[in-house]
């Protein structure tokens, strides 16, 4: 048996479908609280431009910065900075992460429009997600055993919250991990006793904000920073952008992008 | 020593673990391989195996402790089963214990911050050029500081080991530890060079058959585009202390580019030049190698769920009288991971 390996490798090669360089398709992935803002835009771009094709799809904020680097999609939503882990992965592989402000945001608590309450401190909130207080009626509301709902830890949303709120002190063992803004929506909508955190874009009337240090997070709050838990949301692209992705972050930017942010309930960056 | 280790992991645990989180990530990796060797045209090997198995736990303890706990499963000939069970990773990670931004503590059987050992992916089926040609075990029992520079610019690591790998245990065993230093910069997006310096031994420092290694691995590495190309050197200085035995010293040089087609296919290359004792001629070998990876399926990370990888090597000894050997492999890598939150 003689091996022929390279006619077979260039047979392999031929069948291969280039996925790169089709400048009429992007591809655009992560954080599930930029995803309406991408998919409104997207949907925006494409009635303005009937020959262009956008993707849209969530994930998270690492899914987001990773699909970049792995050339798999051309912009990565984030609702987090890159980390300086991902930072050097992306440098030793060719690929500079360029961050593109794209809006800004709150993270609004939230709770079940039952409850009682209004309001809490930050210290009360951390408090509460460190499993210290239990229950409602320690903190002036009904007696009511706490629920506590967090985002799992690859949430750009969860990452921001753990920073701005824990400081680093572990969330609750008993608190239920979900995937995403619309998930804990619906959870504290359905739940009695229920706590959680959801970026602006994702407050309905099935759930009740709650002030935290006396502020109600805003538009005027935000911009302010007045409100203590707020971030702004990012596109990373692979070095600056060019052609489409451009084209794509420039009309997001644009006065008709901003207000696309301002309608799905997020901050313009005016 | 091993005493002092384990007070050292209780204090840690103890001054970390204020309120335990439970989330653990499990992974299981899978190589089934088939594998047809010749000699000088003559077929010494044609079979087909479950080469390797890894079955991983990644408990997050707290915010800033992870554990990872690993058992490699191995083809082994010479077991009467014909396979063999180890621990290769069991260690804990403590981050943000020390003043140092991006920086983490790791204690137990860990990585060996080696030339590319401890981030080699496996792009030819081959392992990585330091685990080969017997410079490091992948993984020791030890204890490091590692972390990155600011802006991502490179990373370091520091770290003290027993020196015994993980498979050969009492293998290599003294009363020493071992010693070792790694840096690799990324100055310029897609431009990295990285160094490394480890001191082994084997034997009492007072025993006559001691020996003393010191070994250097140099690392380049250019990425642009879907190419990459990356070189490595090592050398390996064998002296023997208590004996009037000269140095020995080793060396091979390893270059690898690599070419993604597109987002399922990448060509791979390698060629690495093995020389056992610079001071001896003609005693080393070449080997070339040309692959490539297919990849089936991906996770939400992108990270390789299924692939198909494909090699011809061949090994060009520089002695005359041995005969040439090429192996084509072939070989199916099935990977499935979850989070129990």
């Amino acid at each position: 048996m003689k091996f022929k390996i390279l006619p077979i490798l260039t047979v392999l090669a031929l069948l291969a479908v280039p996925a790169f360089g089709q400048s009429n398709r992007l591809t655009i992935a992560g954080s599930t609280t930029v995803l309406p803002i991408a998919q409104a835009a997207a949907e925006a771009y494409m009635d303005l431009h009937p020959e262009i094709n956008i993707s849209v799809r969530g994930g998270g904020s690492s899914v987001g910065i990773a699909s970049v680097m792995t050339g798999t999609a051309n912009i990565g939503n984030a609702s987090r900075h890159v980390k300086t882990k991902e930072l050097a992965t992306a440098r030793e592989n060719g690929i500079e992460l360029y961050e593109n402000i794209v809006a800004n945001d709150g993270i609004a608590v939230v709770v079940n429009p039952s409850n009682t309450i209004n309001g809490l401190t930050t210290a009360q909130l951390k408090s509460i997600y460190a499993g210290e207080v239990q229950n409602w009626k320690e903190l002036g509301g009904t007696n009511k055993p706490i629920v506590i709902i967090s985002r799992d830890t690859s949430s750009g949303t969860f990452e921001v919250f753990n920073k701005l709120v824990m400081k680093n002190v572990p969330v609750a063992a008993s608190a239920l991990k979900l995937a995403s803004n619309n998930a804990v929506a619906s959870t504290i909508s359905n739940t009695p006793g229920s706590i959680g955190y959801v970026g602006l874009g994702y407050l309905n009337d099935s759930v009740k904000a709650i002030t935290i240090d006396k502020v109600m997070p805003t538009k005027k709050t935000i911009q302010s920073k007045e409100y203590p838990i707020a971030r702004t949301l990012q596109m990373y692209t692979n070095d600056e952008p060019t052609g489409l992705t451009k084209k794509f972050i420039d009309f997001i930017l644009s006065t008709e992008g901003q207000k696309i942010v301002e309608e799905q309930g997020f901050i313009s960056l005016n | 020593m091993k005493k002092s280790f384990s007070i050292i992991l209780l204090v840690i645990i103890v001054m970390s673990t204020n309120n335990l989180i439970a989330e653990t990530k499990l992974k299981m990796e899978i190589w089934n391989r088939w594998t047809y060797h010749q000699i000088d045209g003559d077929v010494t090997q044609n079979e087909m195996a479950v080469k390797r198995g890894y079955f991983r736990l990644e408990p997050q303890l707290t915010n800033n402790v992870k554990g990872r706990f690993n058992l490699d499963f191995f083809s082994d000939n010479g077991s009467p089963n014909g396979a063999g069970l180890k621990m290769k990773y069991a260690y804990l990670d403590f981050a943000n214990l020390l003043p140092l931004k991006d920086s983490k503590l790791t204690i137990g059987l860990m990585k060996t911050y080696f030339g590319t050992i401890y981030d080699w992916s496996y792009p030819t089926i081959d392992k990585d050029p330091s685990d080969k040609y017997k410079f490091v075990s992948s993984t020791d029992y030890g204890m490091g500081v590692s972390g990155y520079f600011p802006q991502g610019y490179g990373t370091y690591a520091v770290a003290v080991y027993n020196g015994e790998g993980y498979k050969k245990t009492s293998g290599d065993i003294n009363t020493d530890m071992n010693y070792l230093a790694n840096i690799r910069v990324s100055p310029i997006t897609g431009i990295t060079l990285g160094g490394s310096y480890m001191f082994k031994s084997k034997n009492d420092s007072q025993a006559t058959d001691r020996e003393e290694y010191n070994m250097i691995a140099g690392l380049g590495k250019f990425a642009y585009g879907q190419a990459t190309i990356s070189a490595q050197y090592l050398t390996k200085t064998t002296s023997y202390p208590n004996d009037t035995l000269s140095d020995v010293t080793t060396s091979v040089v390893s270059i690898m580019p690599i070419y993604k087609i597109n987002s399922k296919i990448e060509l791979v290359a390698r060629y690495d030049m093995y020389d056992p004792d610079t001071d001896v001629d003609d005693d080393g070998y070449n080997t070339a190698i040309g692959g490539l990876n297919y990849y089936l399926a991906r996770d939400s990370k992108n990270s390789p769920k299924l692939m198909l990888q494909a090699n011809y090597q061949m090994k060009t000894y520089e002695d005359d009288n041995s005969d040439d050997e090429s192996t084509m492999m072939l070989q199916l890598r099935w990977i499935f991971s979850g989070k129990i939150k």
